[in-house]
């Protein structure tokens, strides 16, 4: 799966859920194929998707949605542990794990040499893994309306998708979107 | 310099007298009394492992209408600098920050000044705006400012950084 068809597929599953997007090729690539008020793409945040994620679960009731990228997570990995001592059971973490930074000139990233998923698993969170639409679609359903964070590592292709625009989005606009859709 | 503790009390009370209903933080000695007088008074909380995690959490927070506080020591507001620049004030994010000083009167620690003296100046290149509490403040102020402060930062859409001195509990001793 490529990342531009598993945004496809998130978006389509979080209907107007608040979705935390991760910077770089991730959020423009979203932004291509879908803007919606509930999306918060975080333009240049790198390593600060999750924790902003955490922080919009904790305030609101209903299903959050978090897409990070393994190279991001990995630059606020601190996040993990404290999404096990405080994370909310509204609360889904999706990693689009394809071992690179795929937005910074494909550098491979950490996650090509060590099981990112096991670190958050040693941790005793709840980890799903996959690497197909199907399965991430089957994992998000079992677990809206768990009883504790999950977090979700999808393995994607290398690669960013040739051809999409800078996304020249206004932050503060983003933002006063966002919070009239998780208040309505 | 005793009298520290009945200004971080004077903190606490202003930050509940705004209907403080949220707070992360990060441990500091300094700040300890202030963490555990707001635990004490049954306010919610995140502790996080670093500054930077601390701005994310609270600035979800704060997008979703909490109201919601940092409480940490200004020696980590180099971990924060790029979160607080990038996200925070784009994004619009308003919560206050109170952060304990480092490297002034009754430090122990060598060089902790070299990034904790910078800090104001720091700040406020990004733009980020600071307010000082100090030991010759009155109780009076330190409550009534933290809450104005408070205040401020969630009608301004903005996070806005207190720096308040305390001195280290083993120091207060000295006269
Ligand atoms: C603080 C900071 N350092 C570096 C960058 C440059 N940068 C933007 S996206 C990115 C890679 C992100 O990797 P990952 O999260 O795995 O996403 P991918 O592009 O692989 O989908 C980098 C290094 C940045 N935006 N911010
Ligand atoms: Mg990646």
């Amino acid at each position: 799966m490529k990342r531009i068809e598993a945004l496809e597929v998130l978006d389509q599953i979080f209907g107007n859920d608040p979705l935390i997007i991760t910077c770089g090729a991730t959020a423009r690539e979203m932004a291509s194929i879908s803007q919606k008020k509930s999306h918060l793409p975080l333009l240049d945040s790198m390593g600060l998707t999750t924790p902003v994620g955490l922080g919009v679960a904790l305030g609101v009731k209903g299903r959050v949605g978090v897409i990070d990228g393994d190279g991001s997570l990995l630059m606020g990995f601190s996040i993990l542990p404290t999404l096990k001592a405080y994370g909310p059971k509204n609360l889904i973490v999706i990693v689009l794990d394809n071992g690179q930074h795929a937005s910074a000139d494909l550098m491979l990233s950490q996650a090509s040499d060590v099981d990112i998923a096991g670190a958050a698993k040693g941790l005793g969170l709840w980890v799903g893994q996959c690497d197909s639409a199907d399965e991430m679609k089957s994992l998000i359903a079992s677990r809206t309306g768990a009883d504790e964070i999950s977090m979700i590592f999808v393995k994607i292709e290398k690669g960013n998708t040739p051809g999409i625009p800078f996304y020249l989005a206004n932050p503060p606009k983003l933002s006063a979107d966002f919070v009239e859709s998780i208040s309505s | 310099m005793r009298e520290s503790n009945s200004r971080l009390t004077a903190l606490v009370e202003g930050l509940t007298d705004w209907g403080i209903e949220y707070f992360v933080y990060v441990p500091s000695s300094h700040s300890a009394p202030v963490i555990r007088g707001l635990i004490s008074a049954g306010v919610a909380n995140v502790m996080a492992n670093r500054e930077e995690e601390a701005v994310g959490i609270a600035s979800g927070l704060a997008l979703t209408g909490k109201k919601v506080a940092i409480i940490m020591q200004d020696n980590g507001f180099g971990n924060a600098l790029t979160a607080l620049a990038t996200f925070a004030q784009p994004y619009q994010a308003g919560f206050p920050i109170f952060a304990n000083t480092r490297g002034g009167l009754g430090e122990y620690n060598s060089m902790v000044h070299s990034i904790s003296d910078s800090n104001p100046d720091l700040l406020k290149k990004i733009g980020v705006r600071v307010e000082e509490l100090g030991i010759s403040d009155s109780p009076e102020v330190w409550r009534s400012s933290s809450q104005a402060v408070a205040q401020m930062a969630v009608i301004q859409r903005r996070p806005v950084v207190t720096l308040f001195e305390s001195l280290h509990p083993g120091m207060e001793t000295i006269k």
